[in-house]
């Protein structure tokens, strides 16, 4: 089966609005998350604090030129960072509207930041509002596919909070099965009402900056951002610059609880197993875990676990979700992103806010900026529904 | 309210609440815990049974360990209402 | 890929019923699926379901086998939770972000289905959910085909399914998808306005690489989303090329004409590239359309295969022609 390369990145998130901000801000350990929200009114606001990727909606419209009405946030985040990635791997407009050219888009909020539209939208005979074509998932790609001509296979895929684990795994199997000669993969979404409220009506919202991995920790923080790749495979790569291979993949399912993970942590251990696999690596050969790192009190107790039980002594690991907040469906995208980025520059960056490690696995993040070898990167996304992801990237 | 009144009340309400098809309050004994066995509810349902709480009786429970104990079988729901209710 | 397991919920009680007079029709312009008593799902589990998962979830039970699970899920469902998501909404809206029941919230996620499927059958294999509207289930078969390739050895269950909820219905009204004159489906192909008329159901497959009595064989699947009649003629041409070297293979033709004036210049170009003796079938007047009624569209394939009998209502045009393959 063909090699599966990325040969271009682009991400938007709390801590920047490119790759090479996001960079930076990763290795000062820059945490963008604060007790502000500036995108609708909600009870919340200077309460809890939130990942929000700092550009209104208005500058959004005119720096990403959107012209036409019903564009949402989540939307225009998903061009910003798709634009960066196809700009990055150099490919021509052509090739991103060829038919062998797929795209395949992730997230869970779809146009549901728009509270208070929809709700109006939904229960109205009258006029309805301009989005009533935006609210569900499929209209963030249906306005990528239009605003790029692009005619491939074209998927939309939620799997809650590893949607775009998935996605990019999906991408990968279009191509090594025939039915895409390369993909635009990713994941978005934007800050809401909506899983505001339903995140805190599960009590898993924390009111403080959120501490993954750490023996105290009260929840996790909601952010927003997004992130796309370009992947090729090896035999059209003709020389060009390659950024990171995609070498695991696995999708599992816990079984277990609808919004949370067993104490053995089947799924988690299962997805990561099953990447191994597909790599044909074993376990002592991933330097770095991009871990899940929600800072849940059932998410990073059950990922350790895991961990533990797959890997015996862990390698080294971090949670970025200290520094952009938990990005739900443009969560695997952006650690993707992440993940590649320390396999290039050979380094990793800090976990932030952690004090103790927890009890039961004594486990302690990666607490410093620092340079090491780094050959193999494994990135775990785990999301409702027992839905659990592991991608390996490997140094190209 | 009589204690016997408000049990037959509460039992109502859990079952409109959180949609409990086929059971009757007859069905649901004071003294049967309400999550495991028995009834057989979940980590969702003790959430909304809190909410109830707090929007039938006007009680906020901010510690989920004392939630925990509130929630125990009918006859500990009961008896935290009477104790703490705002209306 | 081969199909060995089909089961399906829609508005008919029975999807074949022979004669068009006995069919169900829309009660206030939606074709209502009629659900069973949902015997296999547990009560505990089935008071938080919406319909669209009870529907998914209800058919696709009776097809998982205890001896012999499958290895995987594959959901294609464009508003999956959408429901839940709206009841959710109200909850915010009208308790003005206080205290809310995280209910709604944990199915409204899109991968509520196959969650649920993957929790009450303890299969903890690949678990998706393709929720891209009109090609989501499309997208599933596609997923399927290549995870056989992968694991030749495995099987996975494969299904479609979709809900009018009231809400969904309220915004796909205010987008102008629905037939605003009140039609019987029964006439639903002499209609000449815009506009479909709504429908539910779910189907249901499980699918492996065994040929060995197996149903019926998906021998290739491509999609393209355009509004361009041309491109769709273009493509479809190419495919049959590359597909049907063999030009009489193909004795069905099963369309998913809806009796919507703007979609069906799309299903008569594709019925130009067959040959003129090719039968053609529709059922979108049995079960509405919905954005993964194609899934109901390969239930019938897979019973008209098997079977060999189609009620004469489905008929299009060339009706005595001896079947063997579909399209």
């Amino acid at each position: 089966m063909s090699k599966i390369f990325i040969t271009g990145i682009g991400v938007i998130s709390a801590i920047g609005n490119s790759v090479a901000e996001n960079h930076e801000a990763l290795k000062a350990g820059v945490c963008g998350i604060k007790k502000e929200l500036d995108l609708f009114p909600s009870k919340y606001k200077g309460l809890m604090p939130f990942g929000q990727v700092p550009i209104s909606n208005e500058s959004l419209q005119n720096k990403l030129q959107v012209k036409e009405p019903g564009v949402t946030r989540t939307s225009m985040l998903a061009l910003h960072a798709f634009n960066e990635a196809v700009r990055c791997s150099g490919i021509t407009a052509d090739d991103i509207s060829s038919p062998e050219t797929a795209l395949i888009g992730a997230n869970t909020v779809g146009g549901m930041c728009l509270t208070d539209e929809l709700y109006h939208d939904a229960n109205t005979s009258e006029a309805g509002s301009e989005y009533t074509h935006s609210y569900d998932c499929a209209s963030v790609n249906l306005f990528l596919q239009k605003h790029n001509k692009m005619q491939g296979v074209i998927n939309t895929i939620n799997t809650a909070c590893s949607s775009s684990a998935n996605a990019i795994m999906y991408g990968a199997m279009l191509m090594q099965h025939g039915f895409a000669k390369r993909a635009i993969v990713g994941g978005t979404d934007s800050l809401a009402k909506f899983t505001i409220n339903g995140f805190n009506a599960l009590h898993i919202l924390s009111s403080d900056l959120c501490t993954p991995f750490d023996e105290s920790r009260k929840g996790l923080n909601l952010g927003e951002g997004a992130a796309f790749l370009v992947l090729e495979k090896e035999e059209d790569l003709n020389g060009k610059k390659v950024y990171a291979e995609l070498t695991g993949y696995c999708n599992a399912n816990d079984a277990y609880h609808p919004s949370s993970l067993s104490d053995e942590g089947d799924g988690p251990y299962l997805a990561m197993q099953g990447a191994l696999k597909i790599a044909d690596l074993t376990a002592d050969k991933i330097d770095f875990i991009n871990a899940h790192g929600t800072a849940t009190e059932n998410n990073d107790e059950v990922e350790s676990r895991a961990m533990v039980r797959l890997f015996g002594t862990p390698p080294v690991f971090a949670s970025t979700k200290g520094n952009i907040g938990h990005t739900l469906g443009a969560a695997g995208a952006i650690e993707a992103v992440y993940s590649i980025l320390s396999l290039l520059n050979q380094e990793v960056y800090p976990s932030l806010h952690f004090k103790n490690a927890i009890s039961s696995t004594g486990l302690i993040p990666v607490l410093e900026y620092k340079q090491m070898p780094v050959n193999h990167v494994m990135s775990n996304s785990f999301g409702f529904g027992g839905n659990c992801s592991s991608l390996i990237f490997s140094k190209a | 309210m009589e204690t016997a009144e408000l049990k037959q009340q509460l039992k109502k309400q859990i079952i409109e609440f959180l949609n409990l098809i086929s059971v009757k309050p007859e069905d649901i004994k004071d003294d049967e815990p309400l999550f495991g066995e028995g009834l057989g509810l979940d980590s969702i349902d003790s959430i909304e049974l809190i909410v109830l709480l707090g929007r039938e009786y006007g009680i906020e429970i901010k510690d989920p360990k004392e939630g925990r104990k509130v929630l125990t079988d009918i006859n500990t729901m009961v008896a935290y209402i009477e104790e703490h209710r705002t209306k | 890929m081969y199909i060995h397991k089909i089961y399906c919920i829609s508005p008919q009680q029975d999807p074949l019923q022979a004669d068009i007079e006995c069919i169900n029709e829309p009660v206030d312009k939606k074709l209502l699926a009629v659900e069973p008593s949902y015997e296999h799902i547990p009560p505990g589990v089935l008071r938080r379901m919406g319909k669209s998962i009870r529907m998914g979830v209800g058919t696709a039970l009776p097809l998982l086998d205890k001896i012999n699970p499958v290895d995987g899920i594959i959901i294609g469902s464009a508003n999956a939770g959408l429901d839940e998501c709206v009841k959710f909404l109200i909850q915010i809206v009208d308790y003005d972000e206080g205290q809310l029941t995280p209910g709604n919230f944990v199915q409204s996620t899109g991968n509520v289905i196959a969650g649920q499927l993957g929790l009450i059958s303890k299969n903890k294999g690949y678990n998706i959910t393709h929720m891209h509207q009109g090609l989501a289930f499309e997208n599933a078969v596609i997923d399927a085909i290549m995870q056989l390739n992968t694991n030749p050895a495995h099987s996975y269950l494969l299904g479609g399914v979709d809900e009018i909820s009231p809400f969904h219905y309220n915004i796909e009204t205010l987008n102008g998808a629905y037939k605003k004159e009140d039609i019987s489906n029964k006439e639903i192909y002499q209609s000449n306005t815009p506009g479909c008329l709504p429908g539910e159901g779910a189907a249901m497959f499980v699918v492996s690489a065994d040929k060995d009595a197996a149903i019926a064989k998906i021998k290739a699947i491509q999609t393209i989303h355009t509004d361009d009649v041309e491109l769709v003629k273009q493509q479809l041409q190419l495919f049959l090329e590359k597909n049907n070297q063999d030009s009489d293979e193909i004795d069905l033709f099963i369309s998913g004409e809806n009796g919507d004036t703007r979609t069906l210049p799309f299903y008569e170009a594709c019925e130009t590239l067959l040959n003129t003796d090719t039968t053609v079938l529709r059922f979108k007047h049995l079960c509405g359309e919905y954005a993964t009624a194609s899934a109901i569209g390969l239930w019938y394939a897979c019973q008209i295969l098997q079977t060999q009998e189609i009620p004469p209502h489905l008929f299009k045009k060339n009706q005595q022609k001896k079947r063997t393959g579909i399209f």
